[in-house]
C-alpha cells in the first residue's frame, strides 16, 4: 500500500467519504498497530501463569467475549448486501475482516489458555442475555432495516465492547491486554462509521430518532443483562457491577445517542 | 482440518496479503502508473476498456455480496474467518476495477449508469445464480458456486487477461496480479474445504452439479458476447505493433500467442480452459462435472 494521501480534511464531503471507506485507508489505519503482531499481540510478549480461579474467570470472559465478535461478525457481513452505497460497502467489508480478526485473535487465547476445542467451551458459557442480543441483531440485519441494523451493530454492539475491552485491558494480563487494546482500536473506527452514518440520516430524516430510541431500549436491557450476568460469573461484588452499564451508557451517549 | 484451515486464518492473510504482495501498490497497481497514452487516446479501444473493466466490477460485485453473505451460514468458526478475509479482497477487487473506471475517464457521476448500461445480461445471470444459493444460506452450494466456479473463472479470465496486458499496459496487469494471488488463495479454500462438506452431505450433489451446468452456460454466453462483437480488435493490434517495435514480448497464454489468434479461437480458448479447470476441481471434491449447452 502507498503513502496515505496527506489531508482527508481537505476533501470535498463525497470524496471523503470515498477515501475514509475504503480499503487503502483501513489499511493505513490498521498497518500501526497490527504490523509485526502474531494472533494480536507482540510475539515475545509472554504473561506469567495464571492461577487456576484467573484462568477461569479469563476463560468465561473470553468465551462470551467470542459470542460478542461472531455476532458482530456476522452482522456486519449480512450488513453488506443491504449497505445503501459502494462506499459503505467497502467499509463494511474492512469492519468483516476487523471482527474476523477479533474473533480468531480471542479463539486462540483461548487455546494459549489451554481450551482445547474453543467451540464447546463457548456453547458451555455464553450468558443467555448475550445469545439473546445476537439473536435480535441478526434479525435486524435480516429485515434489512439499514438504520435499525447499523444502530444496533455499530453503536449499541460496538460501544458494548469497546467499554468492556476498554476496562478489562486495564486490570488483564500483558498478552490479553495487548489483544484487546488492539481490538478497541479498531471499535473507535467502527463507533466513527456507524456515528456518521447516522448522523448524516438523522440531520436529514430527523423522525427515525424515535425508531433508534425503541431498539436502543430494546438493546440496553439485554446489554446491562449481560454486563450483570458476565460481572456475576465472575464473582465481581455486587455494588460494583453497575459501573460498567454506566460506562456503557456514556459512552453511546457520546456517540448523540442518549 | 484445524491445521489446514490455519492456512487461511486472518492472521495469515494479514501476512501474506495486504503486508506481502500488496506492500508500495495502489489501487493494486505500482504507484504512479498510469493507463497508456495510446488506450486513452483512442476512442474505440477506450471505449472496449470500459466494457471489460464493467464486467469485472459486476463480477466482484457479486463476489463481495457472495463472499459476504455466506459467512452467517459457514458452519465453523475458522470458515468463517477466512470468509471474512475473502469478503475483503472482494471489495478490494471492486475497488480497483472502480478506480479503473475512473482512470478510463468515467466521470464518477456516471459510474452506475455506465455500469447499468454496459453490464452483460449473461453476466447478471450468472450472478443471480449463484446468489439464489446464497440467499437460501446454502453454504455447500455457495461456496462451490463462488470458491470454484466463479473464483474459478475469474482466475483463468485475468490470467489470460495478465498475459494479454504484460507489455501494452503494465498498470493494469499489475492490478491483475494481485487479484490473481487472491484468487488463488479462494479457490484453494473451496477445493480443500467443501469436499469434506459434499461427503457429508451427498444428497446435495445433483443440486449443486445443476448449478454449475447452469451458471457454466451462462459464463460461456458472456464470453460470446465478449468476443464476438470486438471492433476494437484491429486497433489493439496497431497498439501492439507499435510497441512490438520497441521490444514488447509477444502475449502468450497456454501456449497461444493471443495477438494471432482470432477473437473466436481466443473465445474457444479461454471456454476450453476455464471448462476443463472447472472439470478437475470438481473432480476433487467429489462432484461430477456436468458439460453445459453450448450458447
Amino acid at each position: 500500500m502507498s503513502e496515505q494521501s496527506p489531508d482527508v480534511h481537505a476533501l470535498d464531503p463525497e470524496s471523503f467519504l470515498e477515501e475514509v471507506h475504503s480499503f487503502e485507508f483501513w489499511f493505513h489505519s490498521v498497518e500501526g498497530y497490527l504490523s509485526g503482531q502474531t494472533y494480536g499481540h507482540r510475539p515475545d510478549v509472554h504473561g506469567a501463569p495464571l492461577a487456576p480461579d484467573e484462568r477461569e474467570r479469563l476463560v468465561t470472559v473470553l468465551c462470551n467475549y467470542c459470542i460478542g465478535e461472531t455476532a458482530a461478525l456476522e452482522g456486519a457481513s449480512g450488513l453488506v448486501a443491504i449497505a445503501p452505497n459502494r462506499h459503505t460497502k467497502v467499509f463494511l467489508a474492512t469492519q468483516v475482516v476487523d471482527e474476523g480478526r477479533h474473533l480468531e485473535v480471542l479463539l486462540h487465547r483461548l487455546t494459549d489458555v489451554g481450551v482445547h476445542a474453543p467451540e464447546a467451551e463457548i456453547e458451555r458459557r455464553a450468558t443467555r442475555s448475550l445469545l439473546q442480543f445476537k439473536r435480535r441483531l441478526l434479525e435486524l440485519v435480516e429485515t434489512r432495516d439499514w438504520e435499525a441494523a447499523i444502530f444496533a451493530q455499530n453503536v449499541i454492539l460496538e460501544a458494548m465492547e469497546f467499554t468492556v475491552f476498554q476496562t478489562h485491558a486495564r486490570t488483564a494480563d500483558l498478552v490479553t491486554r495487548e489483544v484487546l487494546n488492539g481490538i478497541v482500536k479498531d471499535e473507535r473506527r467502527h463507533m466513527g462509521f456507524g456515528e456518521n452514518e447516522l448522523g448524516r440520516r438523522l440531520k436529514l430524516t430527523p423522525h427515525i430518532r424515535a425508531r433508534l430510541g425503541e431498539v436502543k431500549k430494546e438493546l440496553d436491557h439485554l446489554v446491562l443483562e449481560s454486563f450483570e450476568e458476565t460481572l456475576r460469573a465472575l464473582a465481581v461484588p455486587a455494588a460494583e457491577r453497575p459501573e460498567l452499564g454506566r460506562h456503557y451508557l456514556e459512552v453511546v451517549a457520546r456517540l448523540g445517542f442518549a | 482440518m484445524a491445521d489446514f484451515l490455519s492456512m487461511y486464518s486472518v492472521q495469515h492473510w494479514l501476512e501474506s496479503c495486504p503486508q506481502g504482495y500488496l506492500r508500495n501498490t495502489e489501487y493494486g497497481h505500482h504507484p504512479g502508473e498510469k493507463e497508456p497514452e495510446l488506450l486513452l487516446g483512442d476512442s474505440l479501444l477506450r471505449e472496449q476498456a470500459i466494457g471489460v473493466t464493467v464486467q469485472l466490477v459486476v463480477g466482484e460485485r457479486c463476489a463481495l455480496a457472495a463472499s459476504s453473505g455466506l459467512v452467517g451460514s459457514a458452519p465453523d468458526e475458522a470458515s468463517k474467518c477466512f470468509l471474512a478475509t475473502q469478503t475483503l479482497d472482494e471489495a478490494r477487487h471492486v475497488e480497483v476495477f472502480t478506480q479503473r473506471l475512473f482512470d478510463l475517464g468515467v466521470p464518477r457521476t456516471e459510474l452506475e449508469s455506465t455500469i447499468q448500461r454496459l453490464a452483460n445480461p449473461n453476466l447478471v445471470r450468472f450472478a443471480e445464480v449463484l446468489l439464489e444459493k446464497v440467499d437460501r444460506k446454502d453454504f455447500v452450494a455457495g461456496v462451490v458456486g463462488q470458491n470454484v466456479v466463479l473464483e474459478g473463472m475469474a482466475f483463468t479470465v485475468f490470467e489470460m487477461m495478465y498475459a494479454g496486458n504484460q507489455a501494452l499496459n503494465p498498470k493494469f496487469a499489475h492490478t491483475l496480479s494481485g487479484t490473481i494471488a487472491d484468487e488463488r488463495r479462494h479457490v484453494g479454500f473451496g477445493e480443500n474445504r467443501i469436499g469434506a462438506l459434499i461427503q457429508e452431505h451427498p444428497h446435495k450433489r445433483p443440486e449443486i452439479e445443476r448449478m454449475q451446468k447452469e451458471m457454466s452456460y451462462w459464463m460461456l454466453a458472456t464470453f460470446a458476447d465478449s468476443f464476438r462483437g470486438t471492433p476494437a480488435r484491429e486497433e489493439a493490434r496497431r497498439l501492439r505493433a507499435s510497441l512490438s517495435g520497441s521490444g514488447a514480448p509477444k502475449a502468450e497464454w497456454h501456449g497461444a500467442d493471443l495477438d494471432a489468434l482470432e477473437p473466436e479461437e481466443m473465445e474457444h480458448l479461454l471456454a476450453d480452459t476455464v471448462l476443463k479447470e472447472f472439470k478437475v476441481r470438481l473432480g476433487r471434491i467429489g462432484l461430477e462435472y456436468q458439460t453445459p449447452a453450448r450458447p
